[in-house]
C-alpha cells in the first residue's frame, strides 16, 4: 500500500501538478500568440522552462487590404529555454499523437 | 438684519407722513453708517394693510392704552412684547415664508383675482393687491392683523404675497396697485376716509406743533404708537434706538413745514420724480433730511435682499393705478431701489388725488410707520452676533443634536438624523406643524432654516476658517458617533427574517463565504480519496507515482553520497555509529522507495498493475535503472517477475503489435519501445545476466504462462523471451547441462516453446520489405539454439517462408543492405546449424 501521508504534500502546490508533467510532452501557450509543444524538461518557481523537441507556434494576423487573415509560424527547437514571465499557461498534451 | 439698509433714494420719500409719527427719524440716521442691520430681514410689508380704525382690541395688543394716556412717558409701551414673546416663531416663519414662496403661489386659491387685476387697471386689481397686500401679515405679524385691526379685506388670510411678489419685473408697479386700491377703499368707504384724513391732518399738525406725539383724537394706532415713543425711552429700546427716537420728533416737526414750503422746489428731488408731484416733494425734503423716511420706505428691504424679495415684488401687477400713470416711468427708473418707486409714486399721486384719497394714503403711510417701529423694537437685537457668532452656535448645535440622543420632536431618531438628514430637515421645514407659536421649531429645523438659503449664503462669505473647523469637527464627531451606535455584534437576527444580516467594516469584511473547516473530516477524506485514486490508477496518480519515486531516489542518492567511511576499526564507535545511521536511514528510504514503487499493490479490475503502470510513462522507464541501484536482490527479482508476468500487459507490448501489413507504429510508440528497450530491458537484462538458472527456469515458465502470442508479437516480448532464453544458454554454456535443475528448465523450455510455436510465422513485423527484424532472427536464434533437433526442424517450418523471401529480397537490395538481411537471417540459421549459404 502506498504510503498516502507521505504523498499527500505532493500537490501542495500548483507547481506541483507541473512537475507531474515532468518528461512529458505539454502545451505551453505563451504571450505574444505563440504557443510551444515539447516535452517538459525543467521548470523553477517562475514557471521558467525547458522544453525539448519544441514546435513553437506563432499566430500572426495579417492585413491585407482588410482581408485580415490568421497565419500560422511555426519552427522547430532541439531545445528551448522559455522565461517564466511569458507562460500563459502549461497543459499536458495528450500522449496519443 | 435690521431696516436701516435701505438705499439713500428712499430717504426722498414723503415727509408728511413721516412727520406725523416717525419715531424711528433718528434711528433712520444710522442708515449712513452703513451697520450691520439689515432692513429686509425685518420688514415685511405688512403694514400696508393695517386697518387704522379697529382700535377695538389695541389694549389686548398694547396693553391698556389708557394708562399710557395717563402716563405719558409711561412704560407701558409694550405692544410689542407680546409679539416678542412669540419672537422666534415669527422669525422663523418669516424664514419659512420667504422660502416657500414659490411653491406657495402656485397654490394659491387667490391666484386667479390677481391674474385679472394684472390685466386690468381697474378697482379690481386694486382689491386683489389688497388681497395680496395682507400676505404680508403672514410674515410674523399676524397678531396685529387679527387682534388689533379688523380687516375690511374680505379674505384675510389670502396668502397672496408670492404672486404679488413673486414676479420680477414689477417692483416698479407696485405702487400703482396700492393708489388703485386706496382709491377703491376712498370710493367705497368715503366717509371713513375722510375722517382718518382728517385725523390724520390733525394729528400731523398737533405732532408737528406741539412737539409731542401726544396722542390724537383719532383712533388710529399710529398715531398712538409713534406719539408715546419719545416718552418712553427706556424700557423697550436699546441705547441707540433711545437716542435716535428723541430727533424724530423734531424732525416731523420741521418736515412738515418743510415740505410744504418746498413744494415748489421738486425739481430739486435728486430722485427722478416728476417735478409736477408736490406730494413727492413733500416727501423728499423730510426724507432728505429726515431718516424715518426710509423706514417708511420699508419695501425698499426688497432690494437688499434682491433674490428673495425682489421674487417677491414680482407679482405685483403692473398695472398703473387710474391717477398714476405718469409716476410710472420715474418709478421704474429706479426700480434698482425695489419698493422705493412706490413711495415717490405715492405723494405725487396724492397730490392729484382728492383729499379723501390723499388721507387714504397718508394713513397707509402711517400704518407702514407704526409697523416699521415694531419691527424695529422687534429687530432691535439684531446684530448683536456677528455672522461668525451665528455660525458658531449653529455648528455647535448641530453637533449636540447629532451627537446626543435623538430630537424629541423630530419623528426620527439620532439614526434617522445621521442617516436621513436632509429630508428630516427638509420634512421639518415644510411640515412646520406648529400647534404654538411658542413650541419652539425644532432646533434642528431651526439652524437649517437660518443657515440655507440666500441669507446663510450671504453669511458663508463671513465665515471664518474656524467655522470650517467647526464644520470639519461636527462631522467627524458626527461619524464617531456613527460608528458608535452601529451595533456591536456582526450579525442581526430580524425577527421573522429568514436570514441574518451581518454587518461589515474595514477590519472584519463581509464573510461571502463560510466554510467550516474541521479538522477530523479534513484527515479523514484526505487518505480515502488519495487512496482512490491510487487504486483507480489513473494517469495523475501514476503521474505522481513516479514524482514520487524520483524524489525519493534523489533522496537516496543524496544519501549515498553521504555514505560515512567505514570505521577505521573496530575500536571506531564513533564510526559504527555513524555507519549504523546511514544504513538505518537507508534501509528507511529503501522501505519509501519500494511503497512507492506499489510492486505489491493488488491492480483493481481492468487496469493494469500499479507498477506496470509507471513502465507506461517515457520517466517511468526511465528511472528503472536508478531505481534497481537502490534495491536489494530480492527486491530487484520481485520486480523482474512482475514485469515477467504482467509483460502482455504492457503498454509497449499490447499496444505495439506487430502485423503482416506494413503499418509502422506511431512515433510516440516506437519512441516508447526504444526508450523502454533502453531503460528497462537494459536494466533487466544486467539484472538477469545475474540470476541462477532456478529463475530463469521460473521466470520462463512464468513467461509460458502468459499470452505468449502477444508477447512474442511486439519487439519487446520478443527481446525479453530472447533475453531470457540467452541467459539460460550462457548459464549452459558456463555452468554445463549437469545441473539437476536443467531438467526443470528443459521441461520449461519444452513447454514454452510448443506454446510459442504458433505464433512463430507471426512475429515479423510487417511484409519482408520490413528492415526492421532483427530482434526477430534473434529470438529465433536463441530458440535454434536451445531446441532439440526436433524443435529445431519444427521452427524451420514455422519460419521457412519468411527466409525464402528474405534471402530472395536480398538479392534484389544492394548489396550493403541485402548482405545485412542476410546477415540477419543467418543469425538464425547458423543457431540451427545452417547457414544462408545453403540457400544459395
Amino acid at each position: 500500500m502506498a504510503d498516502v501521508a507521505e504523498e499527500a504534500p505532493s500537490v501542495s502546490e500548483p507547481l506541483d501538478l507541473v512537475r507531474l508533467l515532468l518528461d512529458e510532452v505539454v502545451f505551453v501557450k505563451l504571450r505574444g500568440d505563440r504557443e510551444l509543444k515539447g516535452r517538459l524538461h525543467a521548470y523553477d518557481s517562475h514557471c521558467n522552462l525547458v522544453l525539448g523537441d519544441v514546435e513553437e507556434t506563432i499566430y500572426v494576423v495579417e492585413d491585407e487590404e482588410n482581408d485580415e487573415e490568421v497565419k500560422t509560424i511555426s519552427r522547430k527547437s532541439e531545445m528551448l529555454f522559455v522565461r517564466g514571465d511569458s507562460v500563459v499557461l502549461i497543459s499536458p498534451q495528450s500522449r496519443i499523437h | 438684519m435690521s431696516f436701516f439698509g435701505f438705499n439713500n433714494g428712499h430717504n426722498t420719500a414723503a415727509t408728511g407722513f413721516s412727520q406725523a409719527h416717525n419715531p424711528f427719524q433718528g434711528l433712520s440716521g444710522r442708515d449712513d453708517d452703513g451697520d450691520a442691520l439689515e432692513f429686509e430681514d425685518t420688514y415685511d410689508g405688512l403694514g400696508d394693510q393695517l386697518e387704522e380704525t379697529k382700535d377695538a382690541y389695541n389694549d389686548d395688543t398694547f396693553g391698556d392704552t389708557s394708562d399710557i394716556a395717563a402716563a405719558p412717558v409711561g412704560k407701558d409701551f409694550d405692544f410689542f412684547s407680546q409679539t416678542a414673546k412669540v419672537q422666534n416663531a415669527i422669525e422663523e416663519e418669516h424664514y419659512l415664508f420667504n422660502r416657500q414662496q414659490p411653491p406657495a403661489r402656485s397654490a394659491q386659491p387667490a391666484q386667479p383675482v390677481q391674474q385679472m387685476s394684472y390685466g386690468q387697471p381697474s378697482l379690481q386689481s386694486a382689491a386683489s393687491y389688497g388681497y395680496t397686500s395682507q400676505g404680508h401679515y403672514r410674515t410674523g405679524y399676524e397678531k396685529y392683523s387679527n387682534d388689533k385691526y379688523n380687516n375690511n379685506e374680505p379674505v384675510p388670510e389670502l396668502q397672496v404675497d408670492a404672486s404679488l411678489w413673486g414676479v420680477a419685473p414689477k417692483k416698479p408697479a407696485q405702487p400703482a396697485p396700492q393708489v388703485s386700491q386706496q382709491a377703491a377703499q376712498s370710493s367705497s368707504a368715503p366717509s371713513r376716509k375722510i375722517l382718518s384724513l382728517e385725523e390724520v391732518e390733525a394729528q400731523m399738525k398737533a405732532q408737528a406743533q406741539a412737539k409731542a406725539a401726544q396722542a390724537t383724537p383719532s383712533p388710529a394706532p399710529h398715531a398712538q404708537g409713534p406719539s408715546q415713543i419719545p416718552y418712553d425711552p427706556a424700557i423697550q429700546f436699546a441705547q441707540p434706538a433711545q437716542q435716535q427716537f428723541v430727533p424724530p420728533v423734531d424732525h416731523t416737526r420741521q418736515a412738515l413745514p418743510i415740505h410744504v414750503l418746498q413744494r415748489p422746489q421738486s425739481t430739486q428731488a435728486p430722485s427722478p420724480q416728476p417735478p409736477v408731484q408736490p406730494a413727492a416733494h413733500q416727501r423728499q425734503p423730510s426724507s432728505t433730511s429726515v431718516q424715518p423716511t426710509q423706514i417708511l420706505q420699508n419695501p425698499n428691504r426688497l432690494s437688499g435682499d434682491a433674490a428673495r424679495m425682489g421674487m417677491q415684488q414680482h407679482p405685483t401687477p403692473p398695472v398703473p393705478g387710474p391717477s398714476a400713470p405718469p409716476t410710472q416711468p420715474a418709478h421704474r427708473q429706479q426700480g434698482s431701489f425695489g419698493r422705493q418707486p412706490n413711495i415717490i409714486t405715492h405723494p405725487s399721486q396724492v397730490s392729484q388725488l382728492t383729499e379723501e384719497q390723499r388721507a387714504a394714503y397718508m394713513e397707509q403711510e402711517a400704518k407702514r410707520a407704526k409697523r416699521n417701529h415694531k419691527i424695529y423694537l422687534m429687530s432691535r437685537d439684531n446684530g448683536v452676533m456677528t455672522p461668525q457668532d451665528k455660525s458658531f452656535v449653529t455648528r455647535i448645535q448641530l453637533q449636540q443634536l447629532v451627537a446626543a440622543t435623538g430630537n424629541p420632536n423630530e419623528h426620527g431618531t439620532d439614526e434617522s438624523l445621521t442617516e436621513d438628514f436632509y429630508y428630516q430637515v427638509h420634512s421639518s421645514l415644510q411640515g412646520g406643524q406648529r400647534q404654538h407659536p411658542n413650541q419652539p421649531l425644532n432646533n434642528f429645523a431651526q439652524t437649517y432654516l437660518f443657515q440655507t438659503g440666500n441669507r446663510s449664503g450671504h453669511m458663508r462669505r463671513h465665515r471664518g476658517p474656524e467655522n470650517h473647523m467647526q464644520r470639519m469637527e461636527q462631522q467627524v464627531q458626527r461619524a464617531v458617533e456613527a460608528a458608535k451606535n452601529k451595533p456591536k455584534n456582526k450579525q442581526l437576527v430580524i425577527e421573522g427574517s429568514l436570514g441574518k444580516i451581518s454587518f461589515s467594516n474595514a477590519k472584519t469584511p463581509k464573510p461571502l463565504l463560510n466554510i467550516k473547516r474541521t479538522e477530523s473530516t479534513d484527515d479523514a477524506n484526505r487518505p480515502s480519496s488519495a487512496h482512490k485514486v491510487v487504486s483507480a490508477g489513473d494517469r495523475k496518480s501514476d503521474l505522481r507515482t513516479i514524482e514520487r519515486i524520483y524524489t525519493i531516489l534523489m533522496k537516496m542518492e543524496d544519501h549515498d553520497r553521504v555514505l560515512p567511511p567505514p570505521p577505521t576499526s573496530d575500536t571506531d564507535v564513533e564510526g559504527h555509529q555513524r555507519g549504523m545511521r546511514w544504513s538505518n536511514e537507508a534501509q528507511a528510504l529503501n522501505q519509501d522507495l519500494w511503497s512507492a514503487l506499489r510492486v505489491y499493490d493488488e491492480p483493481q479490475p481492468g487496469h493494469p498493475h500499479p507498477f506496470v503502470a509507471l513502465l507506461s510513462y517515457n520517466k517511468g522507464m526511465k528511472a528503472m535503472n536508478r531505481i534497481f541501484r537502490h534495491l536489494s536482490q530480492e527486491q530487484r527479482t520481485t520486480i523482474l517477475t512482475l514485469v515477467i508476468v504482467n509483460l502482455d500487459k504492457l503498454d509497449v507490448v499490447v499496444n505495439a503489435q506487430v502485423t503482416s501489413a506494413a503499418v509502422q507504429l506511431t512515433a510516440a510508440m516506437r519512441e516508447n519501445i526504444h526508450i523502454f528497450s533502453n531503460a528497462v530491458m537494459n536494466t533487466l537484462f544486467n539484472f538477469l545476466n545475474e540470476l541462477d538458472l532456478d529463475i530463469v527456469a521460473g521466470l520462463l515458465s512464468i513467461l509460458s504462462k502468459q499470452r505468449l502470442d502477444i508477447i512474442a508479437k511486439s519487439r519487446i516480448g520478443a527481446s525479453m523471451i530472447t533475453m531470457i532464453l540467452s541467459r539460460a544458454e550462457i548459464i549452459k554454456v558456463n555452468v554445463g547441462n549437469t545441473h539437476p535443475s536443467w531438467q526443470a528448465w528443459d521441461m520449461c523450455h519444452t513447454d514454452f516453446f510448443d506454446r510459442l510455436e504458433p505464433t512463430l510465422p507471426y512475429m515479423f513485423p510487417g511484409s519482408v520489405n520490413t528492415a526492421d527484424d532483427i530482434y526477430v532472427w534473434q529470438l529465433l536464434a536463441a530458440l535454434g539454439i536451445g531446441a532439440s533437433p526436433e524443435q529445431q526442424q519444427r521452427l524451420v517450418l514455422a519460419v521457412k517462408d519468411r527466409v525464402m523471401d528474405t534471402v530472395a529480397l536480398s538479392k534484389t537490395l544492394p548489396a550493403d543492405m541485402g548482405a545485412q538481411r542476410l546477415q540477419n537471417v543467418n543469425l538464425f540459421m547458423r543457431s540451427i546449424g545452417l547457414d544462408v549459404e545453403l540457400l544459395q
